[in-house]
């Protein structure tokens, strides 16, 4: 998938799932959405469903440094270009 | 030195209502909140009780997803029914946060529907390499989430008492959190219950032959405390709270006192884990009036725990006769509303402040005829205009636990 395309994806889950209103990629998830632990597990949840293959424990544990939207999608991008290889 | 604990709010969502208004018209007019069993699309067909105490008007709940995402249905009551203590009790933020208030709140266990749905999801259609069950799900489901939601709503640090001991696990959340404040380990406790719809509690009684079924098509004429024609039990859902606070400190920061705990005894019958033990529950009420140091003629109110099996209340009328002879009025509320189970304690302790506040008993509903096994007590069959001093509450529970709470009339407190 494009960049494009996974912003449009996360940015659908964060507002229907998490009830983000009118995220800025830039915004820190925590101090500006109340995202926390809890939301990451349920949103890399998310994340297999959408990419179609399930993520390792260390790839899981690498998403826990994220704060923004575009750290999510530099992440899902990466796992993306690791599993082409 | 032991310190005196007084009761400064209580609320509850009940089948017959929510709010005191509600529930006082309901008492008052003996408005039963037995309806038929919902269809839960698994269980329903297979059991045998249609009838179920039933919370079906709307709550406006005014949560946020920042506190939904761990809360599954019971947790809902029990929030709501906390937030309104709290804010009854008009205690400040600074001592809510302080750790000087903790929580004794609990269920029957958890939240079954999240429990079935965290089934549903792992044997359903979803590919197996995902992982399939959400991370929230134990913390929406697990027996002390009502205890752990408040404290996370309403930012409660002190210490946490999550009971889950079925039809006893409110009674022994207020009688533990009373334990708490009157021997100083907490200032006060935030008490209570709080359980969900659910039809596998309906079909395990319905199993051991303990649910109604003679009444599936007239709801309202069951359950039948104490009648020849009882049946059984009825399964309800609500939830319900108490503010405990120490006795000096309520009353130096002009709180209204509702009632007085006076008495706590909580025993068990040390053996079978079904059966009502006649010794278990007698050595209960004569516990609870120790603690108390009060006699028998003190109490004016027993409010019993008559969930309208067939032995349960002829076994609690030869306790109750035992200690307390024929001379205090007798009445089983959840004739109105089922057998609302761990929150069976702390909806019918609510119910007994509003009928100490307003002077009046509500009678026994559907005791048209008193079964002559269950006939030496003083039973309430119409309703009482009177000023109740002190009042009895049972509860037992399955595994063999016994309570009795003792609690004296808020007004003219001295």
């Amino acid at each position: 998938m494009s960049r494009d395309e996974l912003l449009t994806k996360i940015l659908a889950i964060l507002e229907d799932d998490f009830e983000f209103e009118h995220p800025g990629l830039d915004d820190n998830l925590r101090d500006e959405h109340g995202f926390d632990s809890i939301d990451a597990i349920e949103l890399l949840g998310k994340i297999e469903l959408m990419l179609g293959f399930s993520l390792s424990r260390a790839e899981k544990e690498k998403a826990m440094s994220i704060r923004t939207i575009n750290d999510i999608l530099d992440y899902i991008e990466k796992i993306q270009a690791s599993r082409q290889q | 030195m032991p310190r005196r604990v007084v009761i400064t709010a209580c609320s509850a969502i009940t089948p017959i209502g929510y709010g005191k208004e509600t529930i006082v018209n309901s008492l008052r007019q003996g408005k039963s909140g037995v309806k038929p069993l919902r269809d839960d699309g698994l269980l329903t067909d297979h059991i045998h009780s249609r009838v179920f105490g039933t919370v079906d008007y709307p709550i406006d709940y005014g949560f946020t997803r920042q506190y939904t995402k761990t809360m599954g249905p019971v947790a809902f009551y029990a929030c709501r029914v906390a937030g309104d203590v709290l804010a009854q009790s008009g205690l400040d933020e600074k001592f809510i946060t302080s750790g000087r208030l903790g929580v004794a709140f609990g269920s029957t266990h958890g939240s079954p529907t999240v429990q079935r749905n965290i089934y549903k999801t792992f044997f359903g259609n979803l590919k197996e390499e995902f992982s399939s069950i959400g991370a929230v799900d134990y913390l929406r489901s697990m027996v002390h989430t009502t205890a752990v939601n408040i404290t996370r709503m309403f930012g409660i640090t002190g210490r946490v008492i999550a009971s889950s001991t079925a039809c006893t696990t409110s009674s022994q959340a207020i009688g533990f959190g009373y334990e708490m404040v009157k021997y100083g380990m907490q200032d006060a406790m935030l008490c209570g219950g709080a359980d969900e719809y659910d039809t596998t509690t309906v079909a395990v009684f319905d199993n051991l032959l303990a649910c109604s079924v003679d009444f599936n098509n007239t709801p309202e004429r069951t359950p039948r405390p104490f009648d020849s024609n009882r049946d059984g039990l009825v399964v309800g859902e609500g939830g319900g709270a108490v503010l405990l606070e120490e006795y000096e400190a309520a009353k130096k920061r002009g709180a209204t006192i509702l009632g007085e705990v006076i008495g706590f005894s909580c025993n068990n019958n040390g053996g079978d884990l079904i059966l009502p033990n006649l010794d278990g529950i007698t050595t209960t009420l004569k516990l609870a009036l120790g603690d108390a140091g009060i006699t028998p003629e003190d109490v004016d109110l027993i409010s019993a725990h008559a969930t309208a099996t067939k032995m349960g209340d002829v076994i609690e009328a030869q306790a109750i006769d035992a200690v307390y002879g024929d001379r205090p009025l007798v009445t089983g509320l959840k004739s109105y509303m089922g057998h609302c189970m761990g929150t069976c304690g702390v909806i019918e302790l609510t119910m007994l402040l509003y009928m100490m506040e307003q002077e009046f008993v509500a009678p026994t509903l559907n005791l048209d005829n008193v079964d002559p096994r269950c006939c030496m007590l003083n039973h309430v069959r119409e309703l009482v205009e009177q000023r109740i001093r002190i009042a009895a509450l049972e509860n037992f529970a399955f595994g063999g636990v016994n309570t009795c709470l003792l609690i004296k009339n808020g007004r003219h407190l001295t």
